[in-house]
């Protein structure tokens, strides 16, 4: 198992290089950072042409991504437009961990602006796939095991429901009835948008208050498509040669179920869960955007559609590290469940 | 064994999400400053509220919160690091600009004693130099007075290329800028520059702050009052900037106009129109702007004030007359039939609720149309006209395919693209329809802003004169008329691939932007914008669609709100909550 694991490790690193350059290219040729700077008027060509020197991006595109990659302290640039190149450079790239600057919030560390939210989106996206794994089991296997029943049938209609309601409806529709309508009613109401009210301040139960919303949101929809997956796992296994043994040796039906069919039928959800950890750290841009949640997803949609390459690249990159490590992780957890998995 | 080992890590999961929550990173660090110095007002303006009398002991009031939901978060705070609208309009707050302009668009002396003009010596008769006298009771948050050193700095921090700024307009317009004693700065010009007042001191940079940092880094790029300015000169001061979360200001004691009475302003940001929406109504923010059009109704019934404020953009349809356009819009008689073709009125009626009107010209929403010539007829929706115009010119549908062919047999198909913006794609599929109707042939697309804003480098389309028709909302350098659109040498080339004219070179037209320019008297500088206007008009090198005010949403407990179209924020100091 060691030698698997540090063969897959090194195998990350040319498969890191390709997917760098793949993003790099894409980034490059998804707008100009400098059209509009992010305001209501053109920017002006003396302007332009100037930025474009100063943030090195009048440079050949294998020059840029040479510089984002090992850093330009050991070479200088040509920062007056004179033509000759006698400043010193001062980034050092990312095989240093210095993932540059930000174009959008100039002078401002990559890695700051992303871990300013990291955390943010992590408060979210963890306890909603937690809700997911246990509503998606709990449900999946009361379905399975009360199979073309009426409450099988409820279930089953409720997950089509919510399983084919785009996420923007659900989330703008529990707003304005949690939010906007009950309170017009006199009703206890939940906040429509935010992590705490300024008026009260940003305390846990603050949070915890509106993390309600945009958790439910992200459940819905998560939660109704994985209880169909474990229900049909379920089905299966329930009926397997072993489970008939395991009754008929005179198990409980508790031990049956849990020991034996649902450990088998969640083996496949195991690897589901392991690519849906890394998104973890993309956060979810519709939701965090409606509900404004400081998190990565609206990080990633704000920088995007400013084409600010360092930052876009920051988060895809490690977003790419947390699914070759989220991927050896499941595998490892994959053989350690399954005994006869074996990888040489 | 197995599930006891899930239900660890489930627990382990758990309680690391619920220390996250507890162990959230502080916001923005605020930079250790000294306590500020309480400056006792000096004689006020009258406009500054009478000192108010001793109260009694009494418990401390909850302090007053008003809470904007903003669409947009800023990139920076500084000045002259940010192009954007939802950055800029912030600047009233914690920044405070030399003159600044009334619900009226007006200007009104702020950190001067009076706007310069020619007729109380501040601007010399040749137009070359201009004197600003400051107020002497102008002090930045920290107590630091504010003098001509600080407006120095700021220029000599714009033109050195070491700090990397968004703009240097207008400032490389300059020779220099001097500063011969400390209320005393002298602004001299190789040649007139008309438009001085528009553009001129949108924001003193404290130079007792951002020097020591300049000259230990050597540039200003880094420095963290870029993104947490502790120090400025507004009725408020930057408090707290929490990443993609909120913004927060807090009362300056040291404004010299008077103590604000809304002790703080709170900036939720909400990047989504239906939650901005949801939070106004809500009563989970008093303000928000940029609102959808459609929403409006919704909250005038919700008893909330909409303020409609000009702010001199208006919607058009920019004209590619270049080479590489086609021959159908280059033709002036194909323009004036399109002119007759789209029903105006109808838009604005039927898509933007009668919320505005159309537009004849850029220059409409300025000075209450001081610079549009007196002589412009209105286009009038009028298809059966446009029918008989290009009849008459030859366009005629031979085919009988309701599209007409120019004389070579090939369709008059011309090409319109704009962004993706719903209410401009919604327009462009009503133009079709109206112009199909007249037999011109309008093939539609769009494009992301940062795609269609691209440059000629970059391919963007209406860069490489792949557009006919452009469309977008636009201003003059508001309040002022100036533009340099249609100037020949803003051509975009391989030689020019940042020039931004992306219609093309009209001699007389290009001569007469250049004559504006340096015009220093007002007569005669209307004059010319009046004959710009006309024949603009007349030849349909830019059609108006509808005035693009700004929309303000309001809580109607919020007293004293008025909005200026350039200084949005102007009398927030003023603002109070009803009581």
């Amino acid at each position: 198992m060691s030698r698997y694991i540090i063969r897959r490790l090194l195998q990350a690193i040319p498969l890191l290089f390709i997917i760098s350059v793949l993003l790099f290219v894409l980034m490059i040729n998804t707008g100009d950072p400098l059209s509009t700077l992010g305001g209501r008027r053109v920017t002006r060509p003396e302007d332009r042409e100037r930025l474009s020197r100063q943030l090195g991006l009048d440079q050949p595109i294998y020059k840029q991504y040479l510089f984002w990659l090992i850093g330009n302290d050991w070479t200088k640039v040509d920062m007056e437009g004179d033509g000759i190149a006698e400043t010193p450079g001062t980034r050092k790239g990312i095989l240093r961990g210095d993932f540059g600057t930000s174009m959008v919030q100039r002078g401002k560390a990559v890695t700051e602006i992303i871990l300013d939210r990291l955390p943010n989106t992590l408060i979210l996206m963890i306890p909603a796939e937690i809700i997911v794994i246990i509503l998606s089991l709990a449900v999946g296997v009361y379905s399975a095991l009360r199979q073309y029943t009426v409450t099988d049938h409820i279930i089953t209609g409720l997950s089509f429901i919510g399983y084919s309601m785009p996420i923007f409806f659900i989330a703008l529709v529990s707003m304005y009835i949690f939010g906007v309508n009950f309170k017009a009613w006199g009703l206890p109401y939940l906040p429509t948008v935010g992590m705490f009210d300024p008026k009260i301040g940003k305390t846990t139960g603050q949070v915890l208050l509106h993390m309600v919303l945009p958790i439910f949101s992200l459940t819905v929809i998560s939660a109704a498509g994985y209880s169909r997956f474990v229900r049909s796992q379920m089905l299966e296994v329930i009926s397997e040669d072993y489970i008939r043994t395991a009754r008929s040796k005179g198990l409980p039906n508790r031990m049956v179920i849990t020991g034996h069919a649902l450990k088998n039928a969640a083996l496949p959800l195991v690897t589901i869960i392991g690519l849906d950890i890394p998104l973890l750290l993309g956060g979810a841009v519709v939701t965090e955007s409606i509900f404004a949640w400081p998190g990565m997803g609206r990080l990633f949609i704000d920088h995007l559609s400013r084409s600010d390459t360092p930052v876009v690249m920051g988060i895809l990159m490690m977003i790419s590290v947390a699914v070759i490590l989220s991927q050896l992780i499941t595998d490892i957890i994959y053989a350690w469940l399954d005994p006869r998995i074996r990888y040489s | 064994m197995k599930i006891k080992l899930w239900l660890i890590v489930m627990t382990v999961l758990i309680v690391f999400s619920l220390v996250m929550t507890a162990c959230q990173p502080a916001a923005t660090p605020v930079p250790a400053t000294d306590e500020p110095v309480v400056v006792e007002p000096t004689a006020a303006e009258p406009a500054a509220p009478e000192p108010t009398a001793e109260a009694p002991m009494e418990a401390p009031m909850e302090p007053q919160v008003v809470t904007f939901a903003w669409t947009q978060e800023p990139d920076s705070l500084h000045p002259f690091y940010t192009d954007m609208w939802f950055s800029a309009t912030l600047q009233q707050l914690y920044l405070c600009w030399a003159w600044e302009f009334d619900d009226q668009n007006v200007a009104y002396p702020n950190l001067v004693k009076e706007i310069p003009s020619v007729e109380n010596g501040g601007i010399s008769a040749d137009g070359l130099t201009i004197t600003l006298h400051l107020r002497d009771d102008i002090v930045w948050s920290d107590g630091e007075p504010i003098t001509s050193a600080d407006f120095k700095f700021t220029y000599d921090m714009l033109m050195d290329d070491a700090n990397s700024v968004n703009s240097k307009y207008p400032y490389d317009a300059l020779d220099s800028v001097e500063a011969p004693d400390a209320q005393t700065v002298v602004m001299n010009f190789p040649e007139p520059f008309s438009a001085w007042e528009a553009n001129f001191w949108r924001g003193i940079l404290p130079k007792h702050v951002l020097q020591p940092v300049f000259d230990t880094e050597g540039s200003m790029m880094g420095a963290d009052w870029n993104l947490a300015p502790t120090v400025g000169c507004g009725p408020y001061i930057f408090d707290e900037w929490e990443s993609g979360s909120f913004l927060r200001f807090t009362k300056n004691e040291n404004y010299w106009k008077g103590t604000a009475k809304i002790d703080d302003v709170f900036l939720q940001f909400v990047p989504d129109d239906a939650a901005q929406t949801a939070a106004l109504l809500a009563g989970d923010a008093d303000l928000g702007t940029f609102i959808p059009v459609s929403d409006v109704p919704t909250f005038q019934d919700a008893g909330l004030t909409v303020f409609t404020v000009d702010s001199g953009y208006a919607e058009g349809w920019f004209i590619n007359f270049r080479d590489m356009a086609s021959p159908g819009i280059r033709d002036v008689v194909v323009r004036q039939a399109i002119a007759m073709s789209l029903d105006r009125e109808a838009i604005s009626q039927d898509l933007l609720l009668g919320l505005t009107h159309p537009v004849e010209t850029l220059w409409d929403p300025i000075a209450g149309g001081a610079y549009v010539s007196p002589d412009i007829v209105p286009w009038k929706y009028d298809p059966e006209a446009a029918k008989t115009m290009l009849e008459d010119a030859g366009y005629i549908d031979t085919d009988g395919d309701g599209i007409r062919e120019y004389k070579d047999g090939s369709p008059l198909v011309l090409v319109h693209g704009t962004t993706i913006r719903e209410i401009r794609q919604d327009i462009q599929a009503v133009a079709q329809q109206q112009l199909r109707e007249v037999g011109i042939d309008l093939a539609i697309e769009s494009q992301d802003s940062d795609i269609f804003f691209g440059g000629y480098a970059d391919g963007a389309p209406p860069a490489i004169g792949d557009q006919d028709i452009m469309e977008w909302s636009d201003s003059t350098y508001f309040p002022d008329p100036d533009t340099d659109y249609w100037l020949c040498s803003q051509l975009p080339s391989a030689d020019n691939p940042y020039g931004y004219n992306y219609y093309g070179c009209d001699e007389k037209l290009d001569a007469l932007f250049q004559a504006q320019i340096i015009e220093t008297d007002p007569t005669a500088r209307e004059a010319i914008f009046h004959e710009i206007s006309k024949y603009m008009h007349d030849n349909v090198l830019w059609y108006g669609i509808y005035s693009d005010p700004d929309l303000w949403v309001v809580n109607s407990n919020l007293t004293n709100v008025k909005f200026s179209g350039v200084t949005p924020f102007y009398n927030i100091w003023e603002w109070d909550f009803a009581k």
